[in-house]
């Protein structure tokens, strides 16, 4: 009868290039439960080289090891129970994995300027000179291929994957480059789920220093999805000054809190207005809201920015404020934005510090 | 045991075939019986999502009952996929160090593993 230390010597034959050129079955782990009766040998192979691996191969993989034990002296059977598993996650991320940070821009309330802070804020770190990406969460209302001027439909890169666009040197990705823009987006939340998932799975984002994510307002479905799926360094909450944008940008702040994200701070947006006649700086909106609210949640307040002729104007000329009027108060607004963006973030590793997945040994 | 402040786990391991370790940023070493863990599970289905009752029925889950793959959620808690095929219930970081079975969070000996 052959001993437990023959079978293995013999398995040790059978590769596991998957796991690394230098693995084999035995050395993978993947040999359990192993079983000598006399000369009937059984053992389970547990195959952890993924869903979806073509049948050919885990059958060959069997074939191996049945063969490398009859070779045995004494041996009349061989059983082999095989199941395949996922891999293992090694240590490293499977969503954007090149992507050294992931900034949320989020606020509760719409229409205080979150695509607007977005995109400007993905602007100037570009010209602060980093690389990055511009994710647009914003499944019923894109704004992104409007703000950069960017329309046609992404490039397919091999069978599942798609590359990102591309405007004023930022990667861009939005829904609305992929379907027409006129046509609404008529979904319930696990479509929303789906499409942003395979926003941060399947678009090739490549080596990045920061990818900015546009979030829709609010604090439902698709901010579950990012928070669960992305790796978010941070979040910048974007408010107006008035108390009813407040409330709300306080619940976006708490539900970060609640998941765990950092909040990098507050921006305050339509903070005053500058007339174009003088000068002179207008606080028709009640500043000082954001900084109060910062303030009160003990978070950095990150600056205010102006009401301005030319904002609307260079957002719905699809090149941001930064890029067409860099002097401008908003300009030097958003690029002091990104600058305390970097200094808080540029110096960290290259990831929030999270769990790896890990599987159960029987 | 409390987690706020930013307390976090820094890794899972495991500890023979029913305990779950959990090592916390603080340096606290935690020990979780799975079975226990698995009917602790939070999820909708486990538990009525207004009145917080607990509906899973304990002995429709079995004593063999082990975790086949743990992975994070966010930066704020875990996913179990269960060898009974549940999977649905994601364990906070809260949740967690409260279901702690260590010594030191259960003094008295009853640990629940």
């Amino acid at each position: 009868m052959p001993s437990t230390q023959d079978v293995y010597s013999a398995l040790k034959s059978v590769p596991m290039p998957e796991l690394g050129a230098d693995k084999d079955v035995v050395s993978a782990a993947a040999v359990r439960n192993l079983v000598i009766s006399g000369g009937a040998v059984s053992f389970d192979l547990v195959l952890a080289i993924g869903d979806g691996v073509p049948e050919e191969r885990v059958q060959e993989r069997q074939a191996a090891c049945e063969s490398a034990v009859k070779g045995l002296a004494d041996v009349t059977s061989v059983h082999v129970k095989t199941s395949v598993r996922p891999v293992p996650v090694a240590n490293q991320r499977s969503i954007m994995p090149h992507v050294k940070h992931v900034i949320a821009v989020a606020s509760g309330k719409g229409g205080v300027g979150k695509s607007t802070t977005a995109a400007n804020l993905a602007v100037a770190l570009h010209r602060q000179g980093h690389r990055v990406g511009l994710l647009d969460a914003d499944i019923y209302g894109p704004s992104v291929p409007t703000m950069f001027g960017v329309s046609g439909r992404p490039e397919p890169a091999g069978e599942k994957q798609i590359h990102p666009m591309h405007a004023h040197g930022i990667s861009l990705m939005s829904i609305g480059f992929l379907v027409d823009p006129d046509t609404p987006m008529v979904w319930r939340g696990p479509m929303v789920h789906g499409a942003l998932t395979q926003f941060m799975e399947q678009v090739v984002w490549g080596e990045l220093d920061y990818v900015v994510v546009d979030m829709p307002p609010g604090t439902g479905d698709a901010q579950l999805t990012l928070t669960q799926k992305a790796p978010l360094s941070g979040a910048v909450i974007v408010t107006t000054p008035q108390e009813v944008s407040l409330v709300d940008a306080r619940k976006g702040l708490k539900m970060f809190e609640q998941v765990k994200v950092p909040v990098l701070g507050i921006i305050e947006n339509m903070s005053y207005f500058v007339c174009n006649s003088c000068d002179a700086e207008h606080d028709i909106f009640l500043r000082g809201g954001g900084r109060r609210a910062a303030e009160e949640m003990s978070v950095p307040f990150l600056g205010e920015i102006p009401l301005q002729s030319g904002i609307a104007a260079s957002g719905d000329g699809g090149l941001p404020i930064v890029l067409s009027a860099p002097e401008s108060a908003a300009s030097k607004a958003f690029l002091e934005l990104a600058s305390t963006l970097h200094k808080r973030l540029g110096h960290a590793g290259a990831e929030p510090s999270g769990l790896q997945s890990m599987a159960w040994k029987d | 045991m409390e987690v706020r402040d930013g307390l976090s786990p820094v890794g899972l391991g495991q500890d023979g075939p029913s305990v779950l370790t959990v090592d916390w940023s603080n340096g606290h070493q935690g020990r979780l019986g799975v079975r226990h863990l698995r009917l602790a599970c939070p999820c909708a289905q486990c538990v009525d999502e207004w009145t917080g009752e607990k509906t899973l029925d304990p002995d429709s889950v079995p004593d063999s009952v082990r975790p086949i793959s743990i992975d994070p959620v966010g930066l704020y808690g875990i996913q179990i996929e269960w060898s009974d095929g549940h999977s649905t219930g994601i364990y906070t970081y809260e949740t967690l160090g409260k279901l702690c079975a260590c010594p030191d969070c259960t003094p008295t000996g009853e640990t629940p593993i």
